[in-house]
């Protein structure tokens, strides 16, 4: 009712403007009518505000200035529903500093049959993670020498709103696409990097952190193992022991597993110093086997535990017992290899050779501690006794103990020959005890002949 | 602070393996040395061990002796002594009966029976002192 008035009013207008202004102020609202329909409500304002100026009395003018009010509330609205965290953005990023000009002149959104094809984008869609403030170079070093990693947040945290870019280049038309392009690409470049960087990071503090608690591991074990071994000496601690124990190992973080293990291993370690000790000692026990027996069940070591680790408890046993390198100068292959398993048993290392040219040959090489030699050889060689005359010429050899192997029909022969203390005669056939015996005299009197020396 | 032990012994390696075998059985006992019959009888009387271990061939004064004028005091009488010898023929054994000796006990030594041996001798003493 009220539009119809108003239209008859205006209608009823005298006609004074020339029929030219009329048809340019209808061209104007055909321009504006479009520039709606694409959604350009200032160009279509523009064209109604010629279309004003040139025929006031239009009728069609209130209803346009209507439509178009109408239409831009509408997009606006719709706008707001598409981008609902669009405003954020918008507030914290002049369109005027982050675009360039040709595409702030576009509207905010455009209307979406104006949309042209999205530029093509790299494979990697643009993360819109900007670069992290700490890079490797920013850790800091503790005092002792570790990398004190900061806390993970920072470096998880996600970098503030203001920081983050938007590249788009979809928006941007024509010729300023290819720059656009290849400022993403930089971007891009950049983040990977920035990701790069920070994984390196990530990964020192990783192995900083695993060196501590390794070191921190190491030194708790050790300690324990310092009181395991204190509690375990003379065998099985008792429960209270056991107890206090349990306890130090929880305190030092050490795990039960862990507890276990090192306190087996102690155990065996022990029970294994004190067979050693023991067997030292064997001559002054009734029974070896009942001895090592007990020490067994005093070690708490099971049959299944010493038979596993039996041979490292031989080892154990024979691993200091060296009691000397031995040359024994033999042609007779059975004595040697009967002599040479039982002196070996015994701790001494053997050294064979088959006639006195031969040992005369390695005696410079093995510098041997006792020489065991057969009285007399076959097919020429040299006897014995002028092996041993050769030796008491040369100051190098002449005081290294020397012990024969003769029949009992040459006994009388060598002891007539002016033995000196270091020399001496065993009997053949061997009897290795009787040999020992002998050979440890010998050596006495060596051991005791450098030491005068000193 | 463990149950009081003499052991009397001349030879260096057998105080070390009873020391060692003592230490292993499980008795909290603390061990005192002597290396002859005289220091033994000093310590005897000095600390009123509860079980004397004793040899009976050593130099100064032999186990013999010892034992006869350890027998012979008043405040050391009651401590039991194990004679700790290589004489193992009857009349040895006779001879450490005679002298006061409560045991004789031969080596080489078995470590569970002379762990055995102090054992009963150290729970006779519990009850007795009860």
């Amino acid at each position: 009712m009220l539009f119809k008035t108003k239209n008859t009013a205006r209608a009823e207008l005298p006609s004074t403007e020339p029929s030219a202004n009329k048809e340019k102020a209808k061209a104007c609202l055909r321009e504006a009518d479009k520039a709606l329909k694409d959604l350009n409500f200032q160009a279509a304002r523009n064209a109604l505000g010629r279309a004003k100026e040139l025929d006031p009395a239009n009728p069609y003018l209130f209803a346009f200035e209507d439509r178009i009010n109408h239409f831009e509330e509408e997009e606006q609205k719709k706008q707001a529903a598409r981008r609902p965290f669009a405003l954020p953005l918008q507030e914290t990023i002049p369109q005027s500093e982050s675009l360039p000009k040709t595409v702030n002149a576009e509207p905010t959104t455009p209307p979406p049959k104006r949309v042209e094809p999205r530029a093509p984008l790299p494979s990697q869609a643009p993360p819109v993670i900007e670069p992290f403030a700490s890079t490797p170079r920013d850790v800091p070093k503790a005092a002792n020498g570790f990398i004190a990693p900061p806390p993970i947040q920072e470096h998880v945290q996600p970098p503030p709103l203001k920081q983050r870019k938007t590249p788009e280049p979809a928006r941007t038309e024509g010729p300023s696409s290819a720059p656009a392009s290849a400022e993403v690409s930089t971007v891009l470049e950049d983040m990977r990097r920035q990701i790069e960087e920070l994984s390196r990071s990530l990964e020192q503090e990783k192995k900083a952190r695993e060196e501590i608690s390794e070191r921190q591991l190491q030194s708790a074990v050790k300690q324990f193992r310092v009181e395991l071994e204190k509690a375990w000496v003379n065998g099985a601690p008792k429960e209270p022991e056991e107890d206090r124990l349990h306890q130090l190992a929880s305190s030092l973080g050490i795990s039960a597993e862990v507890e276990q293990s090192l306190t087996r291993e102690v155990k065996l370690d022990m029970y294994s110093r004190a067979v050693k000790e023991m067997v030292s000692k064997r001559k002054l026990l009734r029974s070896s086997s009942s001895t090592l027996e007990w020490l067994r069940k005093v070690y708490r070591v099971s049959v299944a535990e010493y038979l596993e680790n039996e041979s490292k408890f031989l080892l154990d046993l024979v691993a200091d017992q060296y009691k000397g390198t031995l040359l024994l100068v033999t042609e007779d292959e059975q004595m040697r290899k009967d002599l040479a398993g039982r002196l070996k048993a015994m701790g001494y290392a053997v050294v064979h050779a088959q006639a006195p040219e031969a040992a005369l040959e390695k005696i410079e090489k093995v510098n041997p501690n006792l020489i065991l030699c057969e009285k007399d050889f076959s097919n020429g060689s040299l006897s014995g006794l002028k092996f041993l005359n050769l030796l008491r010429v040369n100051p190098k050899f002449n005081f290294i103990p020397f012990v024969f192997f003769c029949r009992a029909a040459d006994l009388s022969q060598l002891q007539s020959s002016e033995l000196r203390p270091n020399e001496g005669i065993v009997q053949k056939p061997v009897d290795v005890d009787a040999l020992n015996s002998v050979m440890n005299e010998k050596l006495n009197y060596f051991r005791e002949y450098i030491s005068s020396l000193a | 602070m463990g149950r009081l032990i003499l052991l009397a012994e001349d030879d260096e390696d057998n105080r070390d393996l009873v020391e060692f075998v003592v230490m292993r059985g499980n008795l909290d006992i603390e061990l005192l040395i002597a290396e002859n019959g005289k220091q033994a009888v000093n310590l005897a009387v000095e600390r009123n061990p509860e079980l004397i271990l004793m040899d009976m061939q050593m130099p100064v004064m032999d186990g013999y002796q010892a034992v006869a004028f350890l027998k012979g005091n008043e405040t050391t009488r009651h401590i039991p002594i194990i004679a700790f010898t290589a004489q193992a023929k009857p009349e040895d054994k006779q001879r450490t009966r005679e002298v006061g000796c409560a045991e004789h006990y031969t080596k080489p030594m078995d470590p569970e029976e002379l762990l055995g041996l102090i054992k009963k001798y150290l729970d006779q003493s519990v009850r007795s002192s009860v």
